[in-house]
């Protein structure tokens, strides 16, 4: 058997720890300190930041704000509705896929291009298609006889905003799940097809009770991984909607938007810790998220 | 239920165009009620015989009738077989019963129906306290009498199986086969089974068939297949060991092997090869029999000797060494160096022409 | 049983005949849906305001009408004294910073990958699974402190920022990625056991084994990494916009969004918008096309393994 060769496998990990202990794990923790510090001003002391003490108000005046909850709303909503739409979306379309005899490196592809483009260059294209008067959305709901909606305008509804952000998310969220479910279902063994054929197993039986189960673990891990990234939405906001965060301002704010606009000033007294606690928070609901997802998981997935 | 195969062809063309003919023109009649054996060297067609039958390969000549039905465009799952995978393809998802129950939902059979022949078919391959289990949790034998339960609840006109030991541990090989003959002893449905191993055809097939390159060599008993080899393959693929090949003569009625008189024959003069059975040989204790040869090896198991002779290539050249082997009485005391005289049981000698057909 | 099997379906046929067409005209339907916005957003590029304007909304234009204004208009000084839309700026810092952060990344994930993979030292597993940790954290949490750190190295501040101070504060938090590591990780771990052993009997030190074995054969997955950390650059925003003080310091996504509005009136100019759109996106896509393959595959078996 190898040695224990102790010392040299830390040399080898020299550069990674360092640059973690200054990048990750010592903000990691300071996160968690500066957001129950008082009265904090992170400059001040040439650099060494002062507080007056400990306080958990921060975390109070962050519930309390009506846009953390805005926020949080609209963070939600993005995440529990974006996320299930564009798996089904990409199972549906990997195995659409992989009934095809000819052309699937084509369409592949053509799928995977939204994954390799800037979110704000493509979010801008997608608000242009959403103009009430100019956009090509509004153009062809003419053409099934429908009204234009006022999508991203100054005057425009939540509803027809989140619904702009939600097409955008969905678009842009297709193009990952598609590959790696096209991956998996390639993996699948070819012998469990023929012996369904040969059980008289019809092509929506086989879909349901052996792809998708045969599937389920990667399905669990897109699931897990696609709402960590809904949860984090921001860049999509941003390219849709601009700096204002909205049609009108704030509309479409999401939990990493509100705790970067308290950054921001971080130069006021205290609102780097309200930025702190607000991440922190956005921490805590990951992890709920994620915890949740594993449970649910225990009785569905099959290894 | 009768298979009959008719002018069955496929060919399988590979990336740079070149074609295989992986069965070629076979005509073949699968009797009704029997467990028939499909045998033959990786690469003969066997397993492509079964999936045309099973209908998971396309065929690109011939025609498949099961009984009077014409299956030859009837996709798999309307066929009404049962397949048995070579790696089971238990859906490793589901428990045994549900593997079991799956193709009944498909064909929608009764639910109360459906739970009743689960059980059923679970005893009679053995397995009724294993129906909670998943597939991993099992044995491979356990995991394959599943596939045969799956494979039969639905009550198919025909079942079929791929190299159904191969994947089975030696001891557990001989258990099973002789419980695949006991279910089809009691089902009494139409059964053919792939293997490469002719011992396991030989023992349990009501009748084999043998084939080489796409192409049906021989079908019958085995021990007639065995005692009447139409070809020299097929004598050398049955037996075990292999049967033994000389290059021989036939001059006026005499049989020779390199000079040696071994039998007499009505044939006409020609070169021919010589096969004679490892059992065929006798050991002539009077020592006049001119067919001699000095044994290089012995080998004894308590009951039998094998006799090993290792002879030098036509040409003399050391590459081409063959190995000839006899079967004796352990009473006959011999050893390396002996010089051993032997006589040879007509019935176990045929004579092949040079193309390798079989000379009466 | 036999009324339960039907025979001889030619019907059968003529259903998946039927199947595979609505199942082409169903993926058709995505393509379009996915192409669409590309589309929209070069034609809108070449179109001239009174086009742009138009209702309907022109679909389609001949290449001999493009109009090619917007591009030559970003790159026409404003009163501010620069272009509109300083492209080639923002490129040669997008393309530096990548490089940069690239270099050092493969640099430290492949050290950190052998270590995991290959050696065996005490706390091995439990290191990489707090690395695991990680990732389960956002990012936004890191970004505050890392942001007060970079002020307190002097590499930020509103007055006086120096290109290379701007540079350091967009490179150095970012030599490290868990993802790859773990990723690069897995390809070592595929590498036999017996190489390894030939080589320390021939008398081969880990390095060079690292050196000569290792990262030859792992090279595909190597290029890979290197090819999606490069493209990850592209679409940097909230960090380059935190920690620099001038625009001439920026990357490509950040002079995007805000440039073409006038503020006064509030009219956004459509055509010059999509006009550094597409300059921003036809570098990736390029890129993609090259590396198509290697980029595919790469992304689909780190998602396979996770």
């Amino acid at each position: 058997m190898e040695t224990r060769n102790n010392w040299k496998a830390w040399l080898y990990l020299a550069p990674l720890l360092i640059l973690m202990g200054i990048w990750i794990f010592y903000p990691l923790i300071n996160a968690f300190i500066i957001s129950v510090y008082e009265n904090y001003l992170p400059l001040a002391n040439n650099g060494a930041g002062q507080a007056t003490g400990y306080t958990l108000q921060n975390f109070v005046r962050i519930l309390n704000d009506q846009l953390f909850w805005k926020a949080l709303g609209n963070t939600f909503v993005i995440a529990l509705i974006s996320v299930p739409v564009s798996i089904i979306l990409a199972l549906v379309i990997s195995v659409a896929l992989k009934s095809i005899p000819k052309l699937t490196g084509f369409f592949q592809t053509v799928f995977f291009l939204p994954y390799v483009t800037n979110a704000i260059a493509i979010g801008m294209a997608f608000a242009f298609m959403f103009h009430q008067n100019y956009g090509l959305f509004n153009y062809i709901l003419s053409w099934f006889g429908l009204d234009p909606v006022n999508w991203i305008g100054g005057t425009s509804s939540w509803w027809a905003q989140m619904s702009a952000l939600l097409i955008f998310t969905v678009w842009s969220g297709l193009a990952f799940k598609i590959l790696v479910f096209t991956s998996g279902l390639q993996n699948i063994d070819k012998q469990y097809y023929d012996a369904a054929k040969i059980d008289s197993a019809s092509k929506w039986t086989v879909f349901r009770r052996i792809t998708v189960p045969l599937l389920s673990p990667l399905i669990l891990y897109i699931s897990i991984t696609s709402m960590i990234g809904a949860l984090k939405a921001y860049n999509s906001v941003i390219g849709l909607f601009g700096e204002e965060l909205g049609a009108q301002p704030y509309s479409m704010i999401t939990i990493v938007a509100f705790v970067y606009k308290f950054r921001s000033s971080y130069t006021d007294v205290g609102y780097i810790s309200y930025a702190a606690a607000a991440a922190i928070i956005l921490f805590v609901i990951t992890v709920i998220f994620s915890l949740i997802q594993g449970a649910v998981s225990r009785k569905r997935v099959h290894y | 239920m009768e298979i009959r195969m008719k002018n069955l062809t496929k060919i399988f063309t590979s990336k740079n165009k070149k074609e295989v003919r992986a069965v070629d023109h076979v005509d073949l009649v699968i009797p009704s009620g029997k467990l028939i054996g499909l045998l033959g060297p990786s690469g003969c067609g066997k397993s492509t015989t079964l999936y045309l039958i099973a209908g998971l390969l396309k065929q690109n000549e011939g025609e498949i009738f099961f009984g009077d039905d014409e299956v030859t465009d009837t996709p798999p799952e309307k066929r009404g077989i049962g397949l048995v995978f070579q790696n089971y393809a238990l859906y490793p998802h589901m428990t045994v019963r549900e593997n079991i129950l799956f193709p009944l939902q498909n064909l929608k059979v009764e639910k109360s129906e459906a739970i009743q022949r689960t059980v059923e078919m679970a005893q009679l391959v053995g397995l009724q306290e294993m129906l909670d289990r998943k597939p991993k949790e099992l044995s491979g034998g356990q995991q394959q009498r599943v596939a045969i339960a799956r494979a039969l609840v639905k009550k198919p006109r025909v079942l079929l199986l791929d190299e159904p030991l191969s994947n089975l541990d030696a001891r557990l090989r001989l258990q099973t086969r002789e419980e695949i003959k006991r279910i089809q002893r009691e089902t009494q449905i139409t059964t053919v089974f792939v293997t490469h191993d002719q011992e396991e055809a030989m023992s349990i097939s009501d009748e084999i068939v043998v084939m080489k390159d796409g192409v049906i060599q021989q079908m019958g008993e085995p021990q007639y297949v065995y005692d009447f080899p139409v070809n020299l393959f097929v004598a050398k693929f049955l037996g075990n060991p292999q049967i033994n090949v000389f290059d021989g003569i036939i001059e006026k009625g005499k049989i020779l092997i390199n000079g040696m008189l071994v039998g007499e024959t009505k044939l006409p003069n020609q070169k021919v090869f010589v096969g004679i059975r490892p059992e065929g040989f006798i050991v002539d204790k009077e020592k006049t029999s001119p067919f001699q040869y000095e044994i290089d090896l012995v080998e004894t198991i308590g009951r039998d000797t094998t006799l090993i002779i290792e002879v030098e290539g036509n040409d003399g050249s050391l590459l081409d060494k063959k190995t000839f082997k006899a079967i004796v009485d352990a009473e006959h005391r011999i050893i390396p160096g002996d010089t051993v005289h032997f006589k040879v049981k007509p019935e176990k000698m045929h004579l092949f022409d040079l193309g390798g057909k079989v000379l009466k | 049983m036999s009324d339960v099997f039907v025979l001889n379906e030619k019907a059968y046929k003529r259903k998946k005949v039927i199947s595979n067409i609505i199942t082409y005209a169903f993926l058709s339907l995505v393509a379009i849906s996915v192409l669409i916005p590309f589309y929209w957003m070069i034609l809108t590029s070449f179109k001239t305001w009174t086009q742009i304007e138009a209702i309907p909304p022109i679909l389609y234009l001949a290449p001999s009408k493009w109009n090619l204004s917007n591009y030559t208009d970003l790159f026409l000084t404003t009163s501010a004294g620069q272009p509109l839309f300083p492209f080639f700026t923002y490129l040669k810092n997008t393309v530096l910073i990548s490089l940069l952060t690239t270099t050092g990344t493969i640099i430290t994930t492949i050290l950190s990958a052998f270590a995991f993979a290959r050696l065996n030292f005490k706390g091995r597993d439990t290191v990489f699974a707090i690395l695991l940790a990680t990732m389960m954290v956002p990012g936004e949490i890191f970004i505050l402190t890392n942001f007060l750190t970079i002020n307190k190295f002097g590499w930020y501040s509103i007055y006086d920022q120096t290109y290379s101070d701007a540079i350091l504060a967009m490179t150095i938090p970012f030599m490290v990625s868990v993802f790859y590591i773990f990723y690069l990780r897995q390809t070592f771990k595929q590498i036999p056991n017996e190489l390894y052993y030939a080589a320390k009997v021939d008398g081969t030190s880990d390095f060079k084994y690292l050196l000569k074995v290792m990262i030859p054969v792992a090279m595909p997955t190597i290029v890979t990494i290197i090819i999606l950390n490069a493209m990850g650059a592209w679409s940097a925003y909230i960090w380059p916009a935190m920690v620099t003080a001038e625009d001439k310091y920026r990357l490509v996504s950040n002079g995007l969004r805000g440039a073409f509005t006038d503020t006064s009136t509030g009219r956004t100019d459509y055509g010059q918008q999509m006009a550094a759109a597409v300059l921003v996106t036809m570098p990736l896509l390029i890129v993609f096309f090259t590396f198509r393959k290697q980029i595919m595959r790469g992304v689909s078996r780190s998602g396979i393994k996770g």
